[in-house]
């Protein structure tokens, strides 16, 4: 039922045309713009997460969204595109190399996942992320070159603004691509994919190849996030960057705010961050399990996501505003 | 020059043979109905040409090609358009979306897929509500837009599983003269149950039971047919 009206909203609403895009970039440039207009560093670090959470749940979204196949290994791959443009930034390779490592471990990891488990049906594909993840866990806590459980850090020393911009450069790139997407023929096949991958097969779609493009285009934006945080964070411990909970936020985030639209993630970045920041002082620690129960609400409650609901709440205002008038010009008020 | 050409497929599963060496050949432009009891092995036989799941034994070619190996979706690509026994509609898009999400086969006129999606509508009947979502609508309605989402791959061969299946008579009298229609534009093999409604619009027609096909002819002959009137039409045919 979820997956039905996610999919039911994403053909309603995702057709948002130019002026959002628009805003979406504009908003962009703005967010980008932040540490040049005197705003706080306090309103940039939240500025900051809520882009990377947004970005963690795009690459989320474009995948498990779109498609139906939930992924709890985003967490992982975000983790693995940290310490390959540390690693490689570390070794004296170009800014732009180190983005191309992170880029092609995370694509390289998804077709891993992929090729395995992505010919047979969604729960298969959950449980092969879900064993990705704890295995890059134990996989990184072993080998020599990233440093062992004791992690690493990245020796040269980056503006503090560049990985900033970078997270905002990805946040609002994702989200346009993701509405590009969602409005395109491929973005309706994906959805019919979603839909009934047998009645999807028989008009003509390769649905294994379809998933698979998706999953590497996911997996490299999540790698992307990674190399960007990397380089935000400077220092990576592995039980950090591939906790579970990680790929729970990029999971909830979308769920959250709506997935398989591209406002969703948005909401629920914003949204998890808030919540994030108030808990930190009263509750630490406490926000992944408040993060749950909200999670645990939206699906009973609000199952088409805050965005959505947000969405309806200010139609349905409006449409009470618009009778209102009419009354009023008619006289009957 | 035949559309499709099928040797001796057969599909058993867990030791059950569903069909049995089963031969069926389609002629460009022919209507052929595919009539049986259940399980009689006709859903099995439209699965293997459609390329559902491989067959253990047989192979099947469209227009000369061989296709026996071919996953569904290439088949689709290929011009093997099909319906379902149960509807099969992407439930949360929109009409006009269903359509739009079918893959094109080579034989495809260009131009605006939009609007031709939308000629496929108003050809079933379903233009008035193209932004409406496939599952708003009735059943009548879904058996419609699967046809349509079926033509969108501008198919050769169309399959049509119990079309007729759950329409009222009115129904599925207008469904019939549409199917008859179609003849036009691409080669057709209806599975049906209700012969008495199908037969008459068949040039073709192919009897199968337990898993093999115990008559083949034109519909007179099939009516005629003593082995068929003891397997299937039985006293009702009289």
């Amino acid at each position: 039922m979820i997956r039905e009206r996610a999919t039911t909203r994403a053909t309603r609403t995702v057709r948002s045309g130019l002026p959002g895009l628009l805003a979406a970039a504009v908003l962009t440039a703005l967010a980008a713009a932040l540490p040049w207009l005197g705003v706080s560093s306090y309103a940039r670090t939240l500025a900051y997460y809520t882009a990377y959470f947004l970005t963690l749940g795009q690459a989320w979204n474009l995948m498990s969204g779109l498609t139906g196949y939930v992924s709890f290994a985003h967490g992982a791959l975000a983790g693995i595109g940290a310490y390959a443009a540390v690693i490689a930034l570390n070794a004296e390779w170009p800014m732009a190399g180190a983005l191309g490592a992170a880029l092609a471990t995370a694509v390289l990891a998804s077709l891993v996942i992929g090729a395995t488990s992505l010919r047979l049906r969604g729960t298969a594909f959950t449980f092969a992320t879900l064993f990705f993840q704890e295995l890059a866990l134990l996989v990184v806590r072993k080998l020599r070159f990233t440093g062992g459980p004791g992690g690493m850090v990245l020796s040269e020393i980056l503006p503090v603004w560049l990985p900033y911009v970078m997270m905002m450069a990805l946040a609002g790139g994702a989200s346009i691509a993701v509405a590009l997407l969602c409005r395109s023929r491929v973005g309706v096949r994906i959805l019919a994919i979603k839909n009934d991958e047998v009645a999807a097969a028989a008009v003509g779609i390769d649905a294994t190849r379809l998933k698979l493009v998706l999953f590497c285009a996911s997996a490299g934006l999540a790698g992307l996030a990674g190399a960007a945080h990397g380089l935000f964070a400077a220092s990576l411990y592995p039980d950090v960057l591939f906790s579970v909970d990680v790929s729970l936020v990029a999971l909830a985030v979308p769920l959250i705010g709506g997935v398989a639209t591209a406002a969703g993630p948005l909401a629920g970045a914003v949204v998890y961050v808030g919540i994030r920041e108030v808990l930190q002082s009263i509750a630490p620690g406490l926000h992944v399990t408040i993060v749950g129960l909200l999670l645990l609400g939206v699906v009973m409650f609000m199952n088409e996501g805050v965005a959505v609901a947000i969405g309806r709440a200010v139609a349905r205002g409006r449409g009470r505003g618009g009778r209102k008038d009419a009354r009023v010009a008619a006289g009957g008020d | 020059m035949r559309v499709l050409d099928a040797e001796g497929l057969a599909k058993h599963f867990r030791g059950v043979t569903a069909v049995n060496g089963v031969d069926l050949a389609v002629a460009e432009g022919e209507l052929l109905g595919l009539f049986g009891p259940n399980g009689a092995g006709k859903t099995t036989l439209f699965n293997l040409i459609a390329g559902a799941f491989p067959p253990d034994g047989g192979r099947v070619r469209l227009k000369g090609r061989d296709i026996t190996r071919l996953p569904a979706f290439r088949r689709a690509r290929l011009g093997i358009g099909r319906t379902f026994q149960v509807v099969r509609p992407f439930r949360a898009l929109s009409v006009l979306d269903n359509v739009l999400a079918s893959v094109p086969s080579a034989a495809a006129a260009d131009g605006d897929d939009t609007e031709a999606a939308l000629a496929l509508l108003r050809h079933v009947g379903l233009a008035a509500r193209a932004h409406a979502l496939a599952g708003e609508l009735t059943l009548g309605m879904l058996k419609r837009l699967e046809v349509a989402r079926a033509l969108a791959v501008a198919p050769c061969l169309l399959l049509l599983d119990e079309p007729l299946a759950g329409l009222t008579s009115r129904e599925a009298g207008e469904l019939l003269g549409f199917i008859g229609s179609l003849r036009e534009r691409t080669s057709i093999v209806m599975v049906e149950h209700n012969v008495r409604l199908a037969l008459p619009i068949c040039d073709r027609a192919v009897v199968m039971d337990a898993g093999s096909v115990i008559a083949e002819g034109a519909p007179a002959e099939i009516r005629a047919n003593p082995e068929v009137i003891r397997a299937y039409l039985g006293e009702a045919a009289e």
